[in-house]
C-alpha cells in the first residue's frame, strides 16, 4: 500500500491547538437552533404519555383554532410518507415498521402523535397542550426476558411475539472445551439502559422552496449524505434537489447517527407548508424519544481449568430492543455486536453465543459510543473477575494467562475478527504499574482490617475501529461504504479539504488539516477542513464508530498525495528540473540541494490555474483531488484500572483515581486522542454508578430530565491518567487506528469491577447496573442473610 | 399576549424592549437580542449551559424570566472579551478545554465568575464551582487544568 508511513514533521503527531476553538470560546459558533431564516415557523409534537395504547380518537380541532397556529398534523395527514425499517441486511430480523408519526397505537412513552406548527415554539407547545387524545391504555411489558413469554403482551400484533431475531451460533468445539473443564463458572449481568444525551438536543430547520423544489434540510446529524438520501426517498424528491447542511453539532456519540420519524415529518412539513418549518428538541424530548441505548441481559458460562485458563465460553445475548427497530436504531445492534467482540483480547476458541432481540414498550435503542461492546465488555471482565476470585487467582493472572500474547498477531478471532496488530499485555502490565498494583493490593489488606474498603477493577480491551466494509463485516454487520475526500489549492496557494466524515467535537478541522499540511508542506494556517454540508463535501457515511480519523486520516493523505504531485509538476516545469528533485516546506516549493531556486505556493498555484507552459497536453489544470479510502479492518486496545473506596453502611462510592493506557497506533494529534479518551471515560463513570433510564411497569418512564436522570459533573469523576502506547496498525494508511469508543467500551467494566472488588469480603452479588448505592447496600443485605 | 416593558444592561449597552411576562431570560437574549452564545441544554436548570452573568453572579438564564432582569447588568459569552479572547477564553483553548462546544459559553462564564470572587482557587473549589454545568465531551480534567491556568494568567496580569 502507498502511504503506509506518513511524514512526521511540524504538523502530523504534534499538539496542535485546535483551530476550530475561537468560534466555540467565543459564542460565534452557530448550532442548529441558533440558525434564524425570516419566517420561520415552530413545531411541537404532542407524544404518547403511555407506554402502550390504542389511539381511540385524536381531536386538533380546538389546538387548529388557537393563535399563530398554521396546522396540525397526525397520522392521516402524512400518509404519503413510509413507515421507517431497519436498515440492517440481516436474515431473520423481523421488521417493525415505525410510522412517523403514531397511527392506532402507541409502543413507548415519549412517541410522537402529532405535530403542532406555530409561529413561535410558545404558541405551538401552547397549542400541543390542547390536541386531545383519547387513549384506551394497554398492559405494557417493560423488561426483555419477561416480553419473551407466551402470554406476555405484544407490541407488533402481527409478529405474534416480542421476539424479532433469535439465532444461536456454535464456534468451535463447544462440547469438548466444556468436557475438559475442572470448573464451570456462571454469571448473569443486566446492564443498565442509559442514553447519549448530548448537550445540544436533536433539532432540525425544514426550508422547502416552491419553484425549483429544492429542499435544504439542517439538521444536527452526523451522516449528512445518508440522511440526504434517506429524505430523497422518503419525501420523493429527487436527490439532486435535496441538500443536507449539519451545521455546529453538540456532540452525537451515535444519537446523531439515527435518522428520525421527526426529521422526516418536519422535512414533509416543510415542504407543505412552504415555510421554513423548525423543530429543536427539548431535554425531556430527548430523554424519552431520541434513542436508548446499551440495555442487554446477558448470560455466560465459561469452561476453565484450575490454572485459570478459559477453555471455552457460551454466552445468551438478549437485546432490549424498545419498540421499534428502524434504520440504524434497530434492535439487533446491541446484542450482534456485544457477541462478537465477546472473546475480546483473549484467545477463546470455542465459543457460543445466542444472539436475542426483544421488542418492549420503551424508547428504540440505537447507537451509543461501543455500541453492543460496552455491555458485552462489562458482563465478560466481571465474570473475568469472580472466576479469579473463586479461584484464588489475582485478577490480573487471570488476564496475563489469557490475553492473546504479541506473538500471534495478526488474530483471527473465533468470530472472524482480524486483529491486526496491538500491545494487549503490554497495556494490562503498563497499567498495573501506573496505578501501583502491588502496593494497592497491601493497602487494600490493610484498610479492610480497619473496615475499610479499597477496590481495584482492571478491564482489558480491544476496540474494533475504522469502520468501513471490512470491519462491518468482522462485527457482524455486513454494510459496504466508503468515504471520499477532496483537496484543493486555489489559484492563491491556499489549500481546501472537503470531507464526507463529520465533526461534533472531534477536532477534524485541525487534525484533517494535519495531515494535508503536512503532506502539501504548508502551514496548518493555509488549510481550512469543510464538512457537513452535502453541497461542498464529497460523498461518505459521517461519522461514528472511531472512523473518523483512519479513514478521514487516510483520504485525506491520499488527495493531499496526489496534489502535491500535481504542484510538483507543475514546479517542475517553471524550475526546469524533475519532479522528484523537488521538496517542498513551509510553503515553498524548491530545488533539493539548491534551496535558493525555489518557488512560493502562490507562484505555483497561480501558475499552474492561468499559465498553460505549466500543464503537458491533456493534464488537469485544477491542482484538485478526489480520493476515496475504505480501510481494512483495524483494531485499537488498552487497560482502564480504577480506584475507588466504598462506604458499605451509606453504599456510596468514592473513585480514587482511573488509569488508561491506550494504543491507537499512530497519532495524528495526542492532545485530541486524549480528549476522547477522556470524554469517554467520563461516560463510563456515569454507565457503571450513576445513569439508568427507568421504566415502570406500566411502560411510565420515570427518568425525562436532568434531575432524575444523573450525568457525572465535575465533582463525579476523578483525576484521570492517560497513557500512550503506539503500535501502529500494518494495514491503515499512516498505521491510524480509532480511538473514540476504548473509553466508554471499557470504563464501566472497571469502575464496577473496583466496586465489586471492594465488596468482595462480603460475597455481595450484583447482577443489575448502575451500581447506585441502593443496588450496593441491598447486595450486603442479601449477602449477610445467605 | 400582552407585553412588558423592561430596561437592562446586556454587554454593556442599553437594551429596552416589550416582552410577554412568560419568556425567559434566555430565550429573551438568544431570540430577541440575536445572542445565541447562550446555550439551551435542558431548560430546567441542571446543565448549566444558559449561563449568564446577572450583576455579576452567574445564573442560569433559563430559570428566570426576562421581566425579573428589570435594570440588571447581564454578560454573555459575546460580551466577555473585544475583539480577541478573555484569558479564560485563552485558557480553555491552550489546554483543550472543549470539543463539541456547546457547554463552552456556560463552562466559561462560570469559571469567570469564580476566578472574579475567588482569583487563586483550589482544585477541589473549580470542581465544585464547575459542578453545576454538565459537559458531555471532555471528562472535565482539561476544564479544570484550563480554570487553574486562566487563575494564574490573571494573576500574572495583575
Amino acid at each position: 500500500m502507498t502511504l503506509q508511513v506518513l511524514p512526521r514533521g511540524k504538523w502530523l503527531g504534534a499538539r496542535v491547538k485546535r483551530v476550530e476553538d475561537p468560534r466555540f470560546l467565543t459564542g460565534e459558533a452557530k448550532y442548529l437552533a441558533d440558525i434564524v431564516l425570516p419566517g420561520t415557523v415552530h413545531v411541537a409534537f404532542v407524544r404518547s404519555p403511555y407506554g402502550h395504547a390504542r389511539i381511540k380518537s385524536i381531536d386538533t380541532s380546538a389546538a387548529k383554532t388557537m393563535p399563530g397556529v398554521l396546522a396540525v398534523f397526525t397520522a392521516d395527514d402524512v400518509t404519503a410518507l413510509p413507515p421507517l425499517a431497519s436498515g440492517l441486511p440481516v436474515e431473520g430480523l423481523q421488521p417493525t415498521p415505525q410510522p412517523v408519526l403514531a397511527k392506532d397505537k402507541v409502543r413507548f412513552v415519549g412517541e410522537a402523535i402529532a405535530a403542532v406548527v406555530a409561529e413561535s415554539r410558545y404558541l405551538a407547545e401552547d397549542a400541543a397542550e390542547q390536541v386531545v387524545v383519547d387513549y384506551e391504555p394497554l398492559p405494557a411489558v417493560v423488561d426483555a426476558e419477561r416480553a419473551m413469554h407466551p402470554d406476555a403482551p405484544i407490541l407488533h400484533e402481527e409478529l405474534g411475539t416480542n421476539i424479532v431475531y433469535q439465532k444461536t451460533t456454535t464456534l468451535g468445539d463447544i462440547e469438548g472445551a466444556f468436557a475438559q473443564a475442572d470448573r464451570v463458572f456462571r454469571r448473569r449481568l443486566h446492564t443498565n439502559r442509559f442514553v447519549a444525551a448530548p448537550m445540544e438536543t436533536r433539532g432540525c430547520l425544514s426550508v422547502y422552496e416552491r419553484a425549483s423544489g429544492h429542499l435544504t434540510f439542517y439538521s444536527s446529524t452526523q451522516m449528512p449524505h445518508m440522511l440526504r438520501l434517506f429524505l430523497a426517498l422518503f419525501l420523493g424528491i429527487p436527490e439532486h434537489k435535496v441538500r443536507v447542511i449539519s451545521p455546529e453539532v453538540g456532540g452525537g456519540f451515535g444519537q446523531k447517527m439515527t435518522i428520525y420519524p421527526e426529521e422526516v415529518v418536519v422535512a414533509y412539513l416543510g415542504k407543505v407548508l412552504g415555510r421554513p418549518v423548525k423543530w429543536v428538541e427539548d431535554r425531556r424530548e430527548n430523554l424519552a424519544a431520541a434513542t436508548h441505548a446499551k440495555e442487554q441481559i446477558i448470560e455466560l458460562e465459561a469452561a476453565v481449568r484450575n490454572d485459570g485458563t478459559i477453555l471455552g465460553l457460551k454466552a445468551r445475548l438478549i437485546g432490549d430492543a424498545g419498540a421499534y427497530s428502524f434504520n440504524t436504531a434497530s434492535a439487533l445492534i446491541e446484542p450482534l455486536a456485544g457477541a462478537g467482540l465477546m472473546p475480546g483480547v483473549y484467545d477463546i476458541q470455542h465459543y457460543q453465543h445466542e444472539v436475542i432481540a426483544v421488542c418492549t414498550n420503551k424508547a428504540p435503542v440505537g447507537a451509543f459510543r461501543a455500541v453492543g461492546w460496552t455491555a458485552a465488555q462489562t458482563a465478560r471482565e466481571l465474570f473475568f473477575d469472580e472466576i479469579a476470585r473463586e479461584l484464588g487467582l489475582d485478577p490480573a493472572e487471570l488476564r496475563r494467562r489469557n490475553v492473546i500474547p504479541p506473538e500471534r498477531f495478526p488474530y483471527t478471532t473465533c468470530t472472524g475478527m482480524v486483529y491486526d496488530s496491538g500491545t494487549y499485555r503490554e497495556s494490562l502490565e503498563r497499567a498495573l504499574e501506573l496505578v501501583g498494583y502491588e502496593e494497592l493490593r497491601r493497602r487494600q489488606a490493610e484498610l479492610r482490617q480497619q473496615g475499610r474498603y479499597l477496590g481495584v477493577g482492571i478491564s482489558l480491551y480491544v476496540e474494533p475501529t475504522a469502520w468501513g466494509s471490512e470491519i462491518a463485516l468482522q462485527a457482524g454487520f455486513p454494510f459496504p461504504s466508503h468515504d471520499n475526500a477532496t483537496v484543493t489549492i486555489d489559484p492563491s496557494g491556499k489549500v481546501r479539504v472537503a470531507v464526507s466524515v463529520h465533526s461534533h467535537g472531534q477536532g477534524h478541522e485541525t487534525t484533517l488539516a494535519q495531515v494535508a499540511a503536512e503532506i502539501l508542506g504548508v502551514s496548518i494556517e493555509d488549510v481550512v477542513v469543510e464538512h457537513g454540508d452535502t453541497d461542498r463535501a464529497p460523498w461518505g457515511m459521517g461519522t461514528y464508530a472511531s472512523r473518523s480519523a483512519v479513514i478521514g486520516g487516510g483520504m485525506v493523505a491520499l488527495a493531499a498525495q496526489e496534489v502535491r504531485e500535481k504542484v510538483l509538476r507543475a514546479a517542475s516545469r517553471l524550475l526546469e528540473v524533475a519532479p522528484e528533485d523537488l521538496d517542498i516546506q513551509d510553503g515553498t516549493v524548491f530545488v533539493k540541494g539548491a534551496p535558493d531556486r525555489s518557488l512560493s505556493m502562490f507562484q505555483v498555484a497561480f501558475a499552474a490555474y492561468l499559465d498553460n507552459r505549466t500543464r503537458a497536453e491533456g493534464e488537469e489544470p485544477l491542482l484538485s483531488a478526489t480520493k476515496f479510502y475504505d480501510p481494512r479492518a483495524t483494531y485499537s486496545n488498552g487497560c482502564i484500572v480504577t480506584v475507588c473506596e466504598v462506604d458499605i453502611e451509606t453504599g456510596l462510592v468514592q473513585l480514587d483515581k482511573v488509569v488508561a493506557v491506550e494504543d491507537c497506533g499512530t497519532m495524528l494529534n495526542p492532545m485530541i486522542v486524549e480528549g476522547q479518551v477522556m470524554g469517554a471515560i467520563a461516560q463510563g463513570i456515569g454507565g457503571a454508578l450513576y445513569e439508568e433510564m427507568a421504566y415502570d411497569e406500566s411502560g411510565q418512564l420515570m427518568t425525562d430530565t436532568f434531575v432524575n436522570y444523573l450525568l457525572p459533573s465535575a465533582t463525579e469523576v476523578p483525576p484521570l491518567t492517560i497513557e500512550h502506547l503506539e503500535s501502529p496498525s500494518p494495514v491503515t494508511i499512516g498505521g491510524i487506528k480509532g480511538i473514540g469508543e476504548g473509553g466508554l467500551l471499557a470504563t464501566p467494566a472497571s469502575v464496577a469491577g473496583a466496586v465489586l472488588d471492594a465488596l468482595a469480603p462480603f460475597d455481595a452479588r450484583i447482577e443489575r447496573l448502575p451500581l447506585t448505592p441502593e443496588r450496593i447496600v441491598e447486595a450486603l443485605r442479601s449477602s449477610e442473610s445467605r | 399576549m400582552a407585553t412588558v416593558p423592561i430596561t437592562l444592561t446586556v454587554n454593556g449597552q442599553a437594551v429596552r424592549a416589550e416582552v410577554e411576562p412568560r419568556v425567559t431570560l434566555a430565550d429573551f437574549l438568544r431570540d430577541e437580542l440575536g445572542l445565541t452564545g447562550t446555550k439551551l441544554g435542558c431548560e430546567h436548570g441542571v446543565c448549566g449551559a444558559c449561563t449568564v452573568l446577572v450583576d455579576g453572579a452567574a445564573v442560569r438564564s433559563c430559570l428566570i424570566l426576562a421581566v425579573q432582569a428589570e435594570g440588571a447588568d447581564v454578560l454573555t459569552i459575546e460580551g466577555l472579551a473585544g475583539d480577541g479572547l478573555h484569558p479564560v477564553q485563552e485558557a480553555f483553548w491552550e489546554h483543550h478545554g472543549l470539543q463539541c462546544g456547546f457547554c463552552t459559553p456556560g463552562m466559561v462564564l462560570t469559571a469567570y465568575a469564580l476566578l472574579q470572587e475567588r482569583p487563586s482557587p483550589s482544585e477541589e473549589e473549580i470542581r465544585e464551582a464547575l459542578a453545576g454545568n454538565l459537559c458531555r465531551c471532555t471528562g472535565y480534567q482539561n476544564i479544570v487544568v484550563a480554570v487553574r491556568a486562566a487563575a494564574e494568567k490573571l494573576a500574572g496580569a495583575r
